[in-house]
Protein backbone atom coordinates (compact mmCIF):
# COMPACT_ATOMS: atom_id res chain seq x y z
CA UNK A 1 0.00 0.00 0.00
CA UNK A 2 1.38 3.37 -0.85
CA UNK A 3 1.14 6.12 1.61
CA UNK A 4 2.69 9.48 1.65
CA UNK A 5 4.73 10.22 4.70
CA UNK A 6 3.19 12.95 6.69
CA UNK A 7 5.50 14.49 9.19
CA UNK A 8 2.71 16.40 10.88
CA UNK A 9 1.09 13.25 12.24
CA UNK A 10 2.15 12.65 15.79
CA UNK A 11 -0.76 10.62 17.07
CA UNK A 12 -2.32 9.39 13.88
CA UNK A 13 -0.56 6.31 12.55
CA UNK A 14 0.21 6.34 8.86
CA UNK A 15 1.42 2.86 8.00
CA UNK A 16 3.73 2.93 5.00
CA UNK A 17 2.84 -0.59 4.06
CA UNK A 18 0.00 -2.70 5.22
CA UNK A 19 0.30 -6.24 6.45
CA UNK A 20 -1.43 -8.93 4.53
CA UNK A 21 -4.51 -8.72 6.69
CA UNK A 22 -4.80 -5.05 5.91
CA UNK A 23 -4.37 -5.58 2.20
CA UNK A 24 -7.07 -8.21 2.34
CA UNK A 25 -9.40 -5.88 4.19
CA UNK A 26 -8.69 -3.13 1.75
CA UNK A 27 -9.13 -4.91 -1.56
CA UNK A 28 -11.12 -8.04 -1.05
CA UNK A 29 -14.64 -7.86 -2.30
CA UNK A 30 -13.98 -4.35 -3.59
CA UNK A 31 -13.74 -2.87 -7.02
CA UNK A 32 -15.58 -3.23 -10.26
CA UNK A 33 -17.02 -6.56 -11.14
CA UNK A 34 -16.35 -7.11 -14.75
CA UNK A 35 -19.35 -9.17 -15.63
CA UNK A 36 -21.44 -6.07 -15.48
CA UNK A 37 -20.45 -5.99 -19.13
CA UNK A 38 -19.67 -9.46 -20.17
CA UNK A 39 -19.21 -12.80 -18.63
CA UNK A 40 -15.59 -13.55 -18.09
CA UNK A 41 -13.73 -15.56 -15.59
CA UNK A 42 -13.79 -13.88 -12.28
CA UNK A 43 -11.81 -15.63 -9.66
CA UNK A 44 -13.80 -13.81 -7.10
CA UNK A 45 -14.23 -14.07 -3.47
CA UNK A 46 -17.66 -12.89 -2.54
CA UNK A 47 -18.01 -15.39 0.22
CA UNK A 48 -14.75 -14.82 1.93
CA UNK A 49 -15.20 -11.57 3.66
CA UNK A 50 -18.23 -12.96 5.33
CA UNK A 51 -15.80 -14.65 7.64
CA UNK A 52 -14.33 -11.30 8.47
CA UNK A 53 -17.51 -9.32 8.79
CA UNK A 54 -19.85 -11.75 10.41
CA UNK A 55 -19.81 -11.04 14.00
CA UNK A 56 -19.83 -13.82 16.41
CA UNK A 57 -20.91 -13.62 19.97
CA UNK A 58 -19.87 -16.80 21.62
CA UNK A 59 -19.31 -17.96 25.12
CA UNK A 60 -15.68 -18.23 24.19
CA UNK A 61 -15.53 -14.53 23.41
CA UNK A 62 -17.17 -13.63 26.70
CA UNK A 63 -14.75 -15.78 28.62
CA UNK A 64 -11.84 -14.04 26.98
CA UNK A 65 -13.22 -10.66 27.91
CA UNK A 66 -13.73 -11.77 31.46
CA UNK A 67 -10.20 -13.06 31.62
CA UNK A 68 -8.84 -9.80 30.27
CA UNK A 69 -10.66 -7.71 32.80
CA UNK A 70 -9.58 -9.96 35.62
CA UNK A 71 -5.96 -9.51 34.68
CA UNK A 72 -6.43 -5.80 34.34
CA UNK A 73 -4.41 -3.67 36.68
CA UNK A 74 -6.76 -1.05 37.94
CA UNK A 75 -4.01 0.96 39.55
CA UNK A 76 -3.33 2.87 36.33
CA UNK A 77 0.37 2.66 36.68
CA UNK A 78 0.89 5.25 34.04
CA UNK A 79 1.08 5.47 30.34
CA UNK A 80 3.43 2.58 29.80
CA UNK A 81 0.65 0.06 29.80
CA UNK A 82 -1.28 2.00 27.26
CA UNK A 83 -1.01 0.94 23.73
CA UNK A 84 0.85 -2.21 24.58
CA UNK A 85 -0.29 -5.27 22.79
CA UNK A 86 -3.08 -6.78 24.80
CA UNK A 87 -5.66 -9.43 24.54
CA UNK A 88 -7.66 -7.57 21.97
CA UNK A 89 -4.76 -7.42 19.63
CA UNK A 90 -4.18 -11.09 20.09
CA UNK A 91 -7.79 -11.69 19.30
CA UNK A 92 -7.78 -9.49 16.27
CA UNK A 93 -4.49 -10.77 14.97
CA UNK A 94 -5.69 -14.27 15.38
CA UNK A 95 -8.81 -13.32 13.57
CA UNK A 96 -6.88 -11.66 10.82
CA UNK A 97 -4.64 -14.65 10.30
CA UNK A 98 -7.60 -16.88 10.14
CA UNK A 99 -9.31 -14.58 7.76
CA UNK A 100 -6.36 -14.32 5.46
CA UNK A 101 -5.88 -18.00 5.34
CA UNK A 102 -9.53 -18.44 4.62
CA UNK A 103 -9.35 -15.87 1.89
CA UNK A 104 -6.46 -17.48 0.18
CA UNK A 105 -7.99 -20.89 0.36
CA UNK A 106 -11.31 -19.53 -0.73
CA UNK A 107 -9.81 -17.99 -3.81
CA UNK A 108 -8.37 -21.31 -4.69
CA UNK A 109 -11.64 -23.03 -4.11
CA UNK A 110 -13.35 -20.49 -6.23
CA UNK A 111 -10.75 -20.92 -8.90
CA UNK A 112 -11.29 -24.63 -8.80
CA UNK A 113 -14.98 -24.14 -9.05
CA UNK A 114 -14.66 -21.89 -12.04
CA UNK A 115 -12.14 -23.97 -13.77
CA UNK A 116 -13.78 -27.27 -13.13
CA UNK A 117 -17.38 -26.36 -12.70
CA UNK A 118 -17.66 -24.34 -15.85
CA UNK A 119 -17.75 -25.24 -19.45
CA UNK A 120 -15.52 -28.22 -19.52
CA UNK A 121 -13.43 -30.29 -17.28
CA UNK A 122 -9.79 -30.76 -17.75
CA UNK A 123 -7.09 -32.87 -16.29
CA UNK A 124 -5.61 -30.35 -13.93
CA UNK A 125 -7.31 -31.61 -10.81
CA UNK A 126 -4.29 -33.06 -9.16
CA UNK A 127 -2.30 -29.93 -9.51
CA UNK A 128 -4.98 -27.83 -7.88
CA UNK A 129 -5.48 -30.29 -5.13
CA UNK A 130 -1.82 -30.04 -4.31
CA UNK A 131 -2.00 -26.30 -4.21
CA UNK A 132 -4.76 -26.42 -1.67
CA UNK A 133 -2.94 -28.84 0.52
CA UNK A 134 0.09 -26.63 0.56
CA UNK A 135 -2.00 -23.78 1.82
CA UNK A 136 -3.31 -25.94 4.59
CA UNK A 137 -0.24 -26.22 6.75
CA UNK A 138 -1.65 -25.60 10.18
CA UNK A 139 0.52 -23.02 11.86
CA UNK A 140 -2.26 -21.92 14.10
CA UNK A 141 -4.81 -23.94 15.85
CA UNK A 142 -8.16 -23.69 14.22
CA UNK A 143 -10.75 -21.36 15.45
CA UNK A 144 -13.45 -23.17 17.35
CA UNK A 145 -16.86 -23.34 15.84
CA UNK A 146 -18.91 -20.38 16.93
CA UNK A 147 -21.73 -21.45 19.11
CA UNK A 148 -24.00 -18.82 17.89
CA UNK A 149 -23.92 -16.46 14.98
CA UNK A 150 -25.96 -13.37 15.28
CA UNK A 151 -26.52 -10.79 12.63
CA UNK A 152 -24.49 -7.62 12.91
CA UNK A 153 -24.68 -4.69 15.23
CA UNK A 154 -25.00 -5.84 18.78
CA UNK A 155 -23.14 -9.03 18.59
CA UNK A 156 -19.55 -7.96 18.22
CA UNK A 157 -16.80 -8.63 19.44
CA UNK A 158 -15.86 -10.99 16.76
CA UNK A 159 -14.40 -14.38 16.70
CA UNK A 160 -10.74 -14.86 17.12
CA UNK A 161 -8.20 -17.52 17.58
CA UNK A 162 -8.81 -19.69 20.55
CA UNK A 163 -6.44 -18.93 23.32
CA UNK A 164 -4.32 -21.53 24.92
CA UNK A 165 -5.46 -22.61 28.24
CA UNK B 1 -19.38 -17.42 -25.46
CA UNK B 2 -16.49 -19.80 -25.49
CA UNK B 3 -14.38 -19.83 -22.39
CA UNK B 4 -10.69 -20.28 -22.35
CA UNK B 5 -10.74 -23.29 -20.12
CA UNK B 6 -9.78 -25.57 -22.96
CA UNK B 7 -6.39 -23.89 -22.83
CA UNK B 8 -4.22 -23.72 -19.80
CA UNK B 9 -6.32 -22.83 -16.79
CA UNK B 10 -5.42 -19.43 -15.46
CA UNK B 11 -3.75 -18.33 -18.67
CA UNK B 12 -4.93 -14.95 -19.85
CA UNK B 13 -4.74 -11.30 -19.00
CA UNK B 14 -5.18 -10.20 -15.45
CA UNK B 15 -7.01 -6.87 -15.24
CA UNK B 16 -6.12 -4.49 -12.41
CA UNK B 17 -8.18 -1.54 -13.49
CA UNK B 18 -8.82 1.16 -16.02
CA UNK B 19 -7.12 4.55 -16.40
CA UNK B 20 -7.06 7.32 -18.96
CA UNK B 21 -4.27 6.94 -21.45
CA UNK B 22 -2.70 10.02 -19.93
CA UNK B 23 -2.60 8.15 -16.63
CA UNK B 24 -0.94 5.07 -18.11
CA UNK B 25 2.40 5.64 -16.47
CA UNK B 26 5.42 3.47 -16.98
CA UNK B 27 6.25 3.41 -13.27
CA UNK B 28 4.06 0.42 -12.61
CA UNK B 29 5.84 -1.67 -15.20
CA UNK B 30 8.53 -2.58 -12.71
CA UNK B 31 6.13 -3.76 -10.02
CA UNK B 32 5.46 -7.42 -9.23
CA UNK B 33 2.43 -8.81 -11.04
CA UNK B 34 -0.35 -11.13 -10.00
CA UNK B 35 0.30 -14.82 -10.55
CA UNK B 36 3.46 -14.53 -12.55
CA UNK B 37 7.09 -14.00 -11.74
CA UNK B 38 8.24 -12.88 -15.16
CA UNK B 39 5.33 -10.84 -16.49
CA UNK B 40 5.16 -7.05 -16.51
CA UNK B 41 2.33 -4.65 -15.97
CA UNK B 42 1.28 -3.18 -19.27
CA UNK B 43 -1.69 -1.44 -20.88
CA UNK B 44 -4.30 -2.29 -23.45
CA UNK B 45 -5.36 1.01 -25.00
CA UNK B 46 -8.59 2.04 -26.62
CA UNK B 47 -9.76 5.57 -27.60
CA UNK B 48 -8.08 7.43 -24.78
CA UNK B 49 -8.60 4.90 -22.01
CA UNK B 50 -6.42 1.97 -21.07
CA UNK B 51 -6.84 -1.26 -19.13
CA UNK B 52 -4.02 -2.00 -16.73
CA UNK B 53 -3.12 -5.63 -17.30
CA UNK B 54 -0.45 -8.26 -16.97
CA UNK B 55 -0.12 -11.68 -18.41
CA UNK B 56 -1.11 -14.56 -16.18
CA UNK B 57 1.24 -17.31 -17.13
CA UNK B 58 1.30 -19.62 -14.15
CA UNK B 59 -0.93 -22.64 -14.11
CA UNK B 60 -2.18 -22.00 -10.66
CA UNK B 61 -5.20 -20.34 -9.13
CA UNK B 62 -4.87 -16.76 -8.06
CA UNK B 63 -4.90 -15.82 -4.46
CA UNK B 64 -1.54 -16.15 -2.80
CA UNK B 65 -0.58 -13.36 -0.40
CA UNK B 66 1.81 -12.05 -3.03
CA UNK B 67 -1.01 -11.96 -5.56
CA UNK B 68 -3.12 -9.86 -3.24
CA UNK B 69 -0.25 -7.52 -2.51
CA UNK B 70 0.63 -7.16 -6.18
CA UNK B 71 -2.94 -6.24 -7.03
CA UNK B 72 -3.04 -3.55 -4.36
CA UNK B 73 0.43 -2.26 -5.09
CA UNK B 74 -0.20 -1.70 -8.79
CA UNK B 75 -3.48 0.09 -8.15
CA UNK B 76 -2.25 2.16 -5.22
CA UNK B 77 0.79 3.17 -7.19
CA UNK B 78 -1.46 4.45 -9.95
CA UNK B 79 -3.69 6.16 -7.38
CA UNK B 80 -0.70 7.99 -5.97
CA UNK B 81 -0.33 9.82 -9.28
CA UNK B 82 -2.48 12.68 -10.44
CA UNK B 83 -4.78 10.68 -12.70
CA UNK B 84 -7.78 8.66 -11.52
CA UNK B 85 -7.85 4.88 -11.60
CA UNK B 86 -10.83 2.53 -11.56
CA UNK B 87 -9.86 -0.57 -9.58
CA UNK B 88 -11.30 -3.93 -10.55
CA UNK B 89 -12.12 -6.64 -8.12
CA UNK B 90 -9.30 -8.99 -7.32
CA UNK B 91 -9.23 -11.99 -9.59
CA UNK B 92 -10.46 -10.55 -12.86
CA UNK B 93 -8.97 -12.39 -15.83
CA UNK B 94 -9.77 -12.11 -19.51
CA UNK B 95 -8.76 -14.44 -22.26
CA UNK B 96 -6.41 -12.20 -24.22
CA UNK B 97 -5.70 -8.61 -25.22
CA UNK B 98 -8.41 -8.73 -27.84
CA UNK B 99 -10.98 -9.68 -25.23
CA UNK B 100 -9.80 -6.83 -23.02
CA UNK B 101 -10.50 -4.40 -25.83
CA UNK B 102 -13.65 -5.89 -27.29
CA UNK B 103 -15.42 -7.09 -24.22
CA UNK B 104 -14.22 -4.67 -21.61
CA UNK B 105 -13.06 -1.33 -23.03
CA UNK B 106 -15.53 -1.07 -25.89
CA UNK B 107 -18.51 -2.23 -23.89
CA UNK B 108 -17.76 -0.16 -20.83
CA UNK B 109 -16.34 2.88 -22.57
CA UNK B 110 -18.95 5.47 -21.67
CA UNK B 111 -19.26 4.31 -18.09
CA UNK B 112 -15.51 4.26 -17.62
CA UNK B 113 -15.20 7.79 -18.98
CA UNK B 114 -17.92 9.02 -16.64
CA UNK B 115 -16.44 7.29 -13.62
CA UNK B 116 -12.94 8.59 -14.39
CA UNK B 117 -14.33 12.10 -14.56
CA UNK B 118 -16.17 11.66 -11.30
CA UNK B 119 -13.17 10.37 -9.44
CA UNK B 120 -10.85 12.97 -10.92
CA UNK B 121 -8.80 14.74 -8.29
CA UNK B 122 -9.85 12.62 -5.34
CA UNK B 123 -8.37 9.65 -3.53
CA UNK B 124 -9.47 7.11 -0.99
CA UNK B 125 -8.32 7.17 2.60
CA UNK B 126 -9.23 4.31 4.89
CA UNK B 127 -9.36 4.82 8.61
CA UNK B 128 -9.09 1.93 11.04
CA UNK B 129 -9.90 2.75 14.64
CA UNK B 130 -9.10 0.26 17.40
CA UNK B 131 -9.64 0.39 21.13
CA UNK B 132 -6.73 0.24 23.49
CA UNK B 133 -7.90 -2.72 25.49
CA UNK B 134 -6.93 -1.83 29.04
CA UNK B 135 -8.24 1.67 28.81
CA UNK B 136 -11.63 0.75 27.44
CA UNK B 137 -12.02 -2.03 29.99
CA UNK B 138 -11.26 0.44 32.78
CA UNK B 139 -13.89 2.76 31.39
CA UNK B 140 -16.43 -0.02 31.41
CA UNK B 141 -15.60 -1.05 34.95
CA UNK B 142 -15.94 2.55 36.08
CA UNK B 143 -19.31 2.83 34.44
CA UNK B 144 -20.76 -0.61 35.18
CA UNK B 145 -20.97 -1.39 38.90
CA UNK B 146 -22.23 -4.85 38.13
CA UNK B 147 -19.13 -5.67 36.13
CA UNK B 148 -17.00 -4.37 38.97
CA UNK B 149 -18.89 -6.54 41.45
CA UNK B 150 -18.63 -9.68 39.32
CA UNK B 151 -14.95 -9.08 38.90
CA UNK B 152 -14.48 -8.89 42.66
CA UNK B 153 -16.52 -12.03 43.24
CA UNK B 154 -14.53 -13.98 40.72
CA UNK B 155 -11.30 -13.28 42.51
CA UNK B 156 -12.38 -15.59 45.29
CA UNK B 157 -13.79 -18.38 43.17
CA UNK B 158 -12.23 -21.37 41.53
CA UNK B 159 -12.23 -21.53 37.79
CA UNK B 160 -15.01 -24.10 37.70
CA UNK B 161 -17.17 -22.40 40.26
CA UNK B 162 -16.92 -19.08 38.49
CA UNK B 163 -17.65 -20.32 35.03
CA UNK B 164 -21.12 -18.84 34.61
CA UNK B 165 -20.19 -15.63 36.36
CA UNK B 166 -17.29 -15.22 33.99
CA UNK B 167 -19.62 -15.59 31.04
CA UNK B 168 -21.95 -13.04 32.57
CA UNK B 169 -19.09 -10.64 33.16
CA UNK B 170 -17.79 -11.10 29.64
CA UNK B 171 -21.18 -10.45 28.18
CA UNK B 172 -21.58 -7.23 30.14
CA UNK B 173 -18.19 -6.10 28.94
CA UNK B 174 -18.85 -7.02 25.34
CA UNK B 175 -22.16 -5.20 25.31
CA UNK B 176 -20.80 -2.13 27.03
CA UNK B 177 -17.99 -1.94 24.49
CA UNK B 178 -20.50 -2.31 21.66
CA UNK B 179 -22.36 0.72 23.02
CA UNK B 180 -19.17 2.73 23.16
CA UNK B 181 -18.35 1.65 19.66
CA UNK B 182 -21.61 3.03 18.36
CA UNK B 183 -20.96 6.40 19.97
CA UNK B 184 -17.34 6.61 18.91
CA UNK B 185 -18.16 5.67 15.34
CA UNK B 186 -20.62 8.56 15.21
CA UNK B 187 -17.91 10.88 16.47
CA UNK B 188 -15.53 9.77 13.72
CA UNK B 189 -18.20 10.46 11.18
CA UNK B 190 -18.97 13.86 12.66
CA UNK B 191 -15.33 14.95 12.53
CA UNK B 192 -14.27 13.57 9.17
CA UNK B 193 -17.26 13.07 6.91
CA UNK B 194 -17.78 16.80 6.26
CA UNK B 195 -14.29 16.92 4.74
CA UNK B 196 -14.93 14.03 2.38
CA UNK B 197 -16.73 13.77 -0.93
CA UNK B 198 -18.19 10.40 0.04
CA UNK B 199 -18.04 8.01 2.96
CA UNK B 200 -18.14 4.22 3.02
CA UNK B 201 -18.33 2.67 6.47
CA UNK B 202 -17.71 -1.02 6.89
CA UNK B 203 -18.89 -3.36 9.54
CA UNK B 204 -15.73 -3.95 11.51
CA UNK B 205 -15.13 -7.53 12.51
CA UNK B 206 -12.31 -7.36 15.02
CA UNK B 207 -13.01 -7.53 18.75
CA UNK B 208 -11.18 -4.29 19.37
CA UNK B 209 -12.61 -2.45 16.38
CA UNK B 210 -14.22 0.93 16.78
CA UNK B 211 -14.76 1.57 13.10
CA UNK B 212 -13.40 0.91 9.63
CA UNK B 213 -14.37 3.76 7.37
CA UNK B 214 -13.23 4.76 3.92
CA UNK B 215 -13.39 8.35 2.76
CA UNK B 216 -13.17 9.72 -0.73
CA UNK B 217 -11.23 12.94 -0.29
CA UNK B 218 -10.76 15.72 -2.78
CA UNK B 219 -7.11 16.66 -3.24
CA UNK B 220 -7.86 20.25 -2.23
CA UNK B 221 -9.21 19.15 1.14
CA UNK B 222 -6.71 16.44 1.80
CA UNK B 223 -4.62 18.50 4.20
CA UNK B 224 -7.68 19.52 6.19
CA UNK B 225 -8.86 15.94 6.30
CA UNK B 226 -5.52 14.65 7.52
CA UNK B 227 -5.41 17.38 10.12
CA UNK B 228 -8.86 16.49 11.40
CA UNK B 229 -7.84 12.84 11.64
CA UNK B 230 -4.75 13.83 13.55
CA UNK B 231 -6.84 15.95 15.93
CA UNK B 232 -9.08 12.99 16.61
CA UNK B 233 -6.10 10.70 17.17
CA UNK B 234 -4.66 13.18 19.65
CA UNK B 235 -7.93 13.55 21.49
CA UNK B 236 -8.29 9.77 21.78
CA UNK B 237 -4.66 9.04 22.43
CA UNK B 238 -4.26 6.10 24.80
CA UNK B 239 -7.88 5.12 24.35
CA UNK B 240 -8.34 4.56 20.63
CA UNK B 241 -5.64 3.90 18.11
CA UNK B 242 -6.21 5.48 14.71
CA UNK B 243 -4.46 4.29 11.59
CA UNK B 244 -4.99 6.01 8.27
CA UNK B 245 -4.20 4.25 5.00
CA UNK B 246 -3.95 6.20 1.83
CA UNK B 247 -4.08 7.61 -0.66
CA UNK B 248 -5.12 4.28 -2.13
CA UNK B 249 -7.16 3.42 -5.20
CA UNK B 250 -10.89 4.13 -4.75
CA UNK B 251 -11.80 0.53 -3.97
CA UNK B 252 -14.86 1.49 -1.96
CA UNK B 253 -16.13 4.16 -4.31
CA UNK B 254 -15.60 2.93 -7.81
CA UNK B 255 -18.82 0.97 -8.04
CA UNK B 256 -20.77 3.97 -6.91
CA UNK B 257 -18.94 6.19 -9.39
CA UNK B 258 -19.89 3.82 -12.18
CA UNK B 259 -23.48 3.53 -11.12
CA UNK B 260 -24.00 7.22 -10.64
CA UNK B 261 -25.75 6.59 -7.38
CA UNK B 262 -24.68 7.03 -3.81
CA UNK B 263 -24.11 9.60 -1.20
CA UNK B 264 -21.94 12.15 -2.89
CA UNK B 265 -22.14 15.36 -0.96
Amino acid sequence: MMTVASSGNRYLERPSSGGLAEVVDLILDKGLVIDIFVRVSLVGIELLTIDARIVIASVDTYLRFAEAVNRLDLARTGTETRGLPGLMEEISEGGAKHKTKGAVEGVKDKAKEIIHGDDEDDDEDEEYENESEEADEPEEEEEPEPEEVKPRRRSRPASGKARDR
Amino acid sequence: MTESTSQTPGAGWYVYGVVRESGATTEVEALPTVASSDAHVTYVRHRGIAAVVSKVSDDRPLGTPDDLRAHAQVLDSLAAGSEPVLPFRFGTVLRDAQAVTDELLVGGYDDFMTALDRLEGSAQFTLRARYVQDEVLREVLDEQPQAQRLREELKHMSEDAGYYRRIELGQILAEAIADKRDMDAVEIDRCLAPLAVAVAPEEPGAADAVADVSFLVDGKRRAAFEEAAEDLARRWHGRIRLRLFGPVAPYDFVTEAMAGLGERR
